[in-house]
């Protein structure tokens, strides 16, 4: 059965420096330039000091998983072909969270808080996504 | 403010009755328990439904009033905020019931999620609603990944074991069997849901909620009214709430959530404490989230309920009576009707109309309630008497 392509990203126009980078192979999180602090997902005003002063850095790439399921079964339609897939939050370590899929790793070790690394991989020419792998040691 | 009727349509798989069918026979229900005129209902406040659009365009504009023909109705509004639209929408009225905006009140839930859509496109439906389309839809997140990602956290943080989960299961099925509005009755064993199909890791099928139609409602009015009618009143004695996240990734501590805040508002609020609690009718959708709610709110320590499931404590005849309508793992999940089925259930164990599941001498009942992905925390404490 031929399966529904898979959705892209519906990109809010602040976002797009984060879809610009991960096309380029980087990771890009927002910084408030008044209090400092990282921002993930990207937002028009800074959630911790209500500033609209917010900039972009590249995030290291490094993380941890917090939590992770290996789907098995009953997944939406796009997703059925990719059964069995990981999906997770990942603690980056600028100390805000995402969701991504876990790749190149044999479900049977993953663990929470385990070291992983960002890796990028391409959706359709215009988007890539950032997904996750056990950090190198 | 009091509850002074209920009225509840069975839950199941009905698909010759029309959304509109379970609204106007449970508010009708509602209106004939509470022993009031219809004509006395000055507002009306449905909640959403999840199964059409079209459909939610017909509550908005006063369908329901016009079918019930109530003829006094100053205000048809819609109030929606997901499965913790049950609490919701029980402030906002308390608060115009309160303010003298309103003096009776009729919240209504109809639902056909069962029978409008099919499986896959019910798991397609719960994987784009509520679900940030940029930040989560793209990675394959649905509701048994969001579930999960829960429970494998909570798991590894306090040892809670599949048992324990399933646990949750088993003893909202031994409520579902006295509960003739249920739709799974048969028993469960712990085996049967350990052994029953994978869907997300650790999240088996018997884990999951399924989709059905059906519907509720209850009338609110004040305590002074309440006083002259025949039911038992149900007081709202407290509430709390907090809203932690809109993407479930945002959430900071998806082993605990908003629960504690919300409880500690509500119970202050109520004059009471959890030991006082003589039925907790706790939101399910998934276990994890009835286990958390239940440690969080207070009824025991964080890293105990799952023991307490297992050996009964919530089963009925349990010190503490959980979830007593067999929740949505076993009544059945109607979209925002799982909260507003609880919290009805929580009011007719306050009336003592119960029937065979009826909790001996109820005087005080928690209710809690949760929408989107778990985006909120909502505490409801009720009671027959005002401490």
């Amino acid at each position: 059965m031929e399966r529904p392509k898979k959705p892209v990203p519906a990109v809010t126009p602040w976002g797009m420096p984060f879809w610009e980078g991960t096309r380029q192979g980087k990771l890009m999180i927002q910084r408030c330039s008044d209090c400092n602090k990282y921002i993930f997902y990207p937002r028009l005003v800074c959630p911790h000091c209500f500033s609209d002063n917010v900039g972009w850095v590249q995030a290291s790439g490094r993380g941890t998983v917090y939590s992770y399921t290996v789907v098995q079964s009953n997944a939406p339609s796009s997703f059925l072909d990719d059964i069995p897939y990981v999906v997770a939050v990942i603690r980056l370590e600028e100390g805000v969270q995402m969701l991504s899929n876990i790749v190149g790793c044999d479900p049977s070790e993953l663990r929470c808080d385990m070291p992983v690394e960002v890796t990028f991989e391409k959706l359709t020419d215009e988007f890539t996504l950032p997904k996750f792998r056990p950090a190198k040691p | 403010m009091a509850i002074v009727g209920i009225g509840e349509v069975p839950t199941g798989r009905f698909p010759d009755k029309p959304a509109i069918y379970h609204a106007v026979e449970s508010a009708r229900m509602a209106i004939r328990d509470a022993g009031i005129d219809k004509d006395e209902i000055d507002f009306v406040m449905p909640t959403a439904a999840m199964f059409s659009f079209s459909y939610i365009g017909e509550l908005t504009t006063a369908r329901l009033v016009e079918e019930l023909g109530l003829k006094n109705c100053k205000k048809n509004c819609l109030i929606f905020s997901g499965g913790s639209s049950s609490s919701t929408g029980l402030q906002m009225a308390g608060a115009m019931i309160a303010s003298g905006v309103a003096r009776a009140v009729l919240f209504s839930h109809s639902e056909k999620l069962g029978t409008a859509i099919t499986g896959q496109e019910g798991i397609d439906l719960f994987s784009v609603s509520g679900i940030s389309p940029e930040w989560e839809v793209p990675f394959g997140q649905h509701y048994s990944t969001v579930a999960a990602l829960a429970t494998t956290r909570y798991k590894y943080e306090t040892g809670c074991t599949d048992e324990h989960i399933a646990a949750v299961c088993v003893s909202n099925r031994k409520w579902a069997e006295l509960n003739p509005n249920a739709f799974f009755r048969k028993p469960l064993t712990i085996e049967e849901v350990l052994s029953s199909k994978m869907l997300s890791t650790p999240l088996r099928a018997k884990m999951s909620n399924m989709l059905f139609d059906g519907g509720s409602a209850f009338i609110l009015t004040s305590a002074e009214r309440a006083r002259d009618l025949p039911n038992k009143p149900v007081y709202v004695l407290g509430e709390g709430g907090i809203v932690t996240h809109h993407v479930y990734s945002q959430e900071p501590d998806l082993t605990r959530f908003g629960w504690a805040k919300a409880a500690k508002e509500a119970f202050e609020e109520a004059g009471i404490t959890p030991k006082d609690i003589d039925v907790a009718e706790i939101y399910d959708s998934y276990p994890i989230y009835q286990l958390i709610a239940f440690e969080e709110i207070g009824l025991c320590r964080r890293g105990e309920g799952g023991e307490m499931f297992l050996r009964g404590d919530t089963w009925p005849g349990g010190k503490i009576p959980c979830t007593t309508d067999g929740g949505m793992l076993s009544k059945g999940h109607i979209g925002a009707g799982g909260g507003v089925s609880l919290l009805v259930e929580a009011a007719r164990q306050l009336m003592g109309k119960a029937g065979e599941r009826q909790v001996p001498n109820a005087r005080f009942a928690v209710e809690t309630a949760t929408g989107g992905t778990y985006m909120d925390a909502q505490v409801t404490v009720l009671g027959t008497e005002i401490p």
